[in-house]
């Protein structure tokens, strides 16, 4: 836990912030001084307990931080909640559903927390989103273009657990299995458990799809908590060291 | 992006555009009426989206939570729940659907709120075009007037305060309808709009419009064979109910 975050005086620049399509109209993204990094990965990962761990020691070492998941915005958290309960929204409908609770959170919570100069730890991002809407069918360039909202993240680490790991966590945690983590509303196989291996293997691939196009680090998550996370510790201080961004260059006039 | 016909659904489908008080609602009806009394199997779509959507979406607009972002993927949301549980069916099942206004109304008020127009038609991109699309062009202060003049109470959104056009409300209506229509007559080529003169009396324009539609749908393929089911009330469209609510 004493791993020590370096302030170099040197400051490697880290990219200008940009976002990864159309963006969010009016938003000036030189405003955004803090950090964003993502964890993603399934149910089961490990994800929380690396947050948690995380924000203790970046708390410890004086930043402030935010913690950020899906399905949390005041605009539809509660109405996402409830379609959960029953299957009755379509696919398209959905993943608008989702991108709308996305996109409320990025300008409520993400962004004002970024201006303030946080560290935005986000349990889960846009890639969890288009990868369950990407197992369901839908076209991989639409969500391009939905998703081009989001903000380029500092860092995206994806925990990646086998899905024979998964199903032994999940069970051992609640001794029963998850409708939508099965992925039973796609029918792969009435046995949840199976149901549960084959959703989650076909939920890997589309990870590993994204991860071409996004290319974020693929973190072996079948290892102890402290081994991961120490590996955590590291990348994430190098890119602290880095954090002054580039401020646009300022000339007098003349 | 293709039409139902061209992607080969046995229905079709009809939408009208155009700015509130442009009277494009009374010309629906009277087109439905006409479909009706020749037998054909036609519904006309209300709109009627789940609870779950329509719950966020009145209080978001209550509360005044939504950004331009938001309120175009909330309605894309809306828009998205209609379709794959309302639209699609009847067009598989081969009916005449009419709609009072499609995309092209979102299109038209996400651009005017600040959002990319390509990110907007992508995210609509999951939709087919209309066969027909009439867009009723009325000037627009012909189109101010009957909607000011009727109902002088304007909700946020409809009247486009969020963008921060005029602090009155009447007054941001005005300059945000205008910049709706802009963008309408931009599109009107694009989208091949059947452009209908909505300064000429009622009846005058619901002959073109009736002319329009049979020429360019083979109305007789759309028969119906079995009795129609008691008419459920749909709520008269008339001038008694202002056209506004379908607006935000």
């Amino acid at each position: 836990m004493k791993s020590k975050i370096k302030s170099s005086s040197i400051s490697r620049a880290l990219p200008p912030r940009r976002f990864y399509g159309h963006g969010i109209p009016g938003v000036n993204l030189d405003d955004l001084v803090g950090t964003l990094i993502v964890i993603e990965g399934a149910d089961g990962s490990g994800r929380s307990t690396q947050i948690t761990k995380l924000v203790d020691w970046l708390e410890s070492h004086g930043y402030a931080t935010t913690r950020v998941g899906l399905k949390g915005s005041n605009l539809v958290g509660a109405e996402l909640a409830k379609a959960q309960q029953g299957n009755i929204l379509s696919r398209t409908t959905l993943a608008l559903f989702y991108a709308t609770d996305f996109a409320d959170q990025l300008e409520n919570t993400i962004m004002p927390a970024l201006r303030a100069g946080f560290i935005v730890l986000a349990d889960r991002y846009i890639y969890t989103l288009m990868a369950r809407d990407m197992v369901r069918g839908m076209d991989e360039a639409w969500l391009k273009n939905l998703y081009g909202i989001a903000l380029v993240p500092d860092a995206v680490f994806y925990l990646n657990v086998a899905p024979e790991e998964l199903v032994q966590r999940a069970l051992f945690k609640n001794a029963a299995l998850d409708y939508w983590e099965s992925g039973m509303d796609i029918g792969l196989s009435r046995d949840m458990f199976d149901s549960f291996l084959k959703y989650q293997a076909a939920m890997q691939r589309a990870f590993r799809r994204l991860q071409t196009i996004y290319g974020f680090a693929v973190i072996d998550g079948n290892r102890p908590v402290e081994t991961i996370n120490r590996e955590l510790r590291q990348q994430i201080s190098a890119v602290l060291r880095g954090r002054v961004r580039p401020r646009p260059t300022w000339r007098k006039s003349r | 992006m293709k039409t139902f016909a061209e992607l080969g659904f046995p229905g079709r489908l009809i939408a009208v555009e155009g700015l509130d008080g442009s009277g494009k609602t009374t010309q629906i009806y009277l087109l439905k009426r006409w479909l009706e009394t020749r037998g054909l199997k036609v519904y006309f779509s209300e709109w009627n989206s789940s609870e779950l959507v329509k719950s966020a979406t009145s209080r978001a607009k209550k509360l005044q939570l939504l950004t331009p972002t938001t309120f175009s993927l909330i309605h894309a949301t809306d828009f998205a729940d209609r379709y794959e549980r309302h639209l699609l069916p009847l067009l598989r099942a081969g009916f005449l659907v009419l709609c009072d206004r499609y995309i092209f109304t979102a299109f038209a008020r996400d651009v005017v709120r600040g959002c990319p127009a390509e990110w907007v038609r992508g995210i609509y991109s999951f939709a087919a075009l209309p066969d027909v699309t009439f867009f009723f062009k009325a000037d627009l202060e012909v189109s101010l007037r009957r909607i000011l003049d009727t109902r002088p109470v304007l909700k946020f959104y409809e009247a486009g305060m969020d963008l921060g056009l005029s602090p009155d409300p009447q007054e941001s209506f005005r300059l945000f309808q205008g910049r709706l229509l802009q963008q309408y007559l931009d599109m009107a080529d694009e989208f091949k709009f059947e452009v209908i003169d909505a300064n000429q009396p009622v009846e005058v324009q619901q002959a073109v419009v009736r002319r329009i539609v049979s020429r360019r749908i083979k109305l007789a393929q759309f028969k119906c064979n079995r009795p129609r089911p008691v008419a459920v009330a749909h709520g008269a469209v008339g001038k008694t109910e202002p056209v506004t609510q379908q607006v935000e």
